[in-house]
């Protein structure tokens, strides 16, 4: 049997639409429970319904973003596995890389030689397998390292939202430098350089700092919902163009 | 200062912090450990599936020193995430970004922006219940957008000309240059120190100067970074405070 008709058979999409269940279920019961407790916070229906809004247009961006990594997903281990992986753990960064590493440990370069079905099998057991350390530690430490913050802060609210704060720029400044600094391989060896990928980093940047002046300066409400994928578009498009 | 100190006033007012950390949390923590483990259990269904149906069994041996080069590259920042984005995510949204995945680059942005839209701070629980809220709906979302590309399936791919095909590489360099500036625009002292760290760090980490350090290339640069800023930022925090 052809290995790419298997990969994408009904049986194959039935068996990866129910771990896709859970985390649907686990988001709509989560923010239906978030929903009921808003009041007992003192959280206003016109603050929920903000949130919500500036939730759903900003992930129009990242969704793009998602939808191209499985679309090459798509090719190399099939629809249901694609479709799968990128909607649960792992992570765009993750999955094609995990894959590669399962296929090449039976001599299969992924989206170079022809797809084997036992390829195919350590593909899929290397991206399952290897990515469970995220979702079973991270589920396992949720509510304790809630503990660990009260105790560390001393419920100082001021404090929390600093560590927060700096948190988020930790992780943003990290991610940029990690795709604006590039290595081009040499007869030596390899030296940093800057390519595309360090331009539309930086347009990204230019592109939100420009329309978010622009959106305070006009006094335009839907930029803060839209700069992001306004920045995320145009700093493709103009890549492309250079 | 004083506009915050009034939020922080008028929020302590009328919150019912018994309910938020006795009976919420504590469903929610219950629903979460299910819905993790669960899930985490039930993402082998395809596995087996194809081990009962079709007879294709991993080859065990070559499975093993795939593990190991898995292993070696994303051990380290799969327990380092969940610790660098508690601060960010609240405990429940925790549950949801380590299930659904996509964290830094879809869960991260749509909380901090649900927050900012709702006038509400990160490490409080509101914002930690509008994290949730956004979450919620960039998982719906994401799943949607998914389940319809992948109907529509290599479709899309082979109608899109070759440049376009391309130029899909550059979304993610854009999407963090972007959040990036988007998270240092209310504190750009901190941004420009941070990126100015993070880019001479990962040069360093690139080059291949820390490669003594097993794996340092995959899990260093985000938890040194993360770590540093958060160092900085509870600094400058003891200095105006």
């Amino acid at each position: 049997m052809d290995v790419m008709k298997l990969a994408n058979s009904i049986p194959m999409w039935i068996a990866c639409a129910i771990p896709v269940a859970v985390v649907v279920f686990q988001s709509v019961f989560f923010g239906l429970k978030a929903h009921r407790a808003k009041d007992k916070l003192g959280i206003s229906d016109q603050q929920e319904k903000a949130a919500i809004k500036s939730a759903a247009i900003t992930a129009i961006g990242p969704s793009i973003v998602i939808l191209a990594s499985m679309l090459s997903l798509l090719v190399t281990v099939g629809g249901p596995i694609g479709w799968m992986r990128l909607s649960l753990i792992g992570a765009v960064m993750y999955e094609s890389t995990a894959a590669g590493i399962g296929t090449s440990s039976v001599g299969v370069t992924l989206g170079v030689d022809p797809m084997t079905a036992q390829a195919f099998t350590q593909g899929v057991w290397t991206m399952v397998v290897g990515s469970l350390v995220w979702v079973l530690f991270g589920t396992f430490s949720a509510d304790k390292m809630a503990k660990v913050q009260d105790k560390v802060t001393k419920g100082n609210r001021n404090l929390m939202i600093t560590i927060a704060g700096a948190a988020v720029i930790g992780v943003f400044a990290a991610m940029t430098a990690n795709n604006f600094i590039q290595l081009a391989k040499t007869a030596e060896g390899a030296n940093l350089t800057l390519n595309k990928y360090s331009l539309s980093a930086v347009l990204g940047g230019v592109l939100m700092w420009a329309s978010t002046l622009l959106g305070r300066k006009f006094n335009w409400d839907w930029m803060k919902d839209w700069s992001l994928t306004i920045s995320i578009l145009g700093a493709v498009v103009l890549c492309a163009l250079v | 200062m004083s506009k915050l100190n009034q939020n922080q006033a008028g929020a302590s007012a009328n919150v019912d912090t018994d309910f938020y950390h006795g009976t919420y949390m504590s469903q929610m923590n219950r629903i979460g450990k299910i819905t993790g483990y669960g899930g985490a259990a039930l993402s082998f269904m395809p596995l087996i599936y194809l081990w009962i149906s079709q007879g294709l069994s991993p080859d065990w041996p070559a499975f093993a020193t795939a593990m190991l080069t898995c292993v070696s590259t994303f051990l380290v920042v799969q327990i380092v995430e969940p610790i660098s984005y508690f601060p960010v995510l609240g405990p429940v949204g925790t549950y949801i970004a380590f299930l659904s995945g996509n964290i830094s680059n879809m869960r991260v942005p749509c909380a901090t922006v649900a927050q900012k839209a709702a006038g509400v701070e990160a490490g409080t629980p509101q914002g930690s219940l509008i994290a949730t809220l956004g979450m919620a709906v960039s998982v719906i979302f994401n799943v949607t957008v998914l389940t319809i590309g992948a109907i529509l399936g290599v479709g899309i791919l082979s109608a899109l000309p070759p440049e376009v095909r391309v130029s899909l590489n550059y979304l993610l360099p854009a999407l963090f240059g972007a959040l990036l500036v988007q998270s240092s625009m209310k504190d750009p002292k901190q941004g420009l120190v941070m990126t100015g760290f993070a880019l001479a760090f990962y040069s360093v980490l690139k080059l291949g100067w820390l490669d003594f350090i097993p794996g340092a290339r995959n899990w260093m640069g985000i938890l040194l970074t993360v770590f540093i800023s958060i160092m900085l930022g509870i600094k400058r925090h003891k200095q105006t405070a």
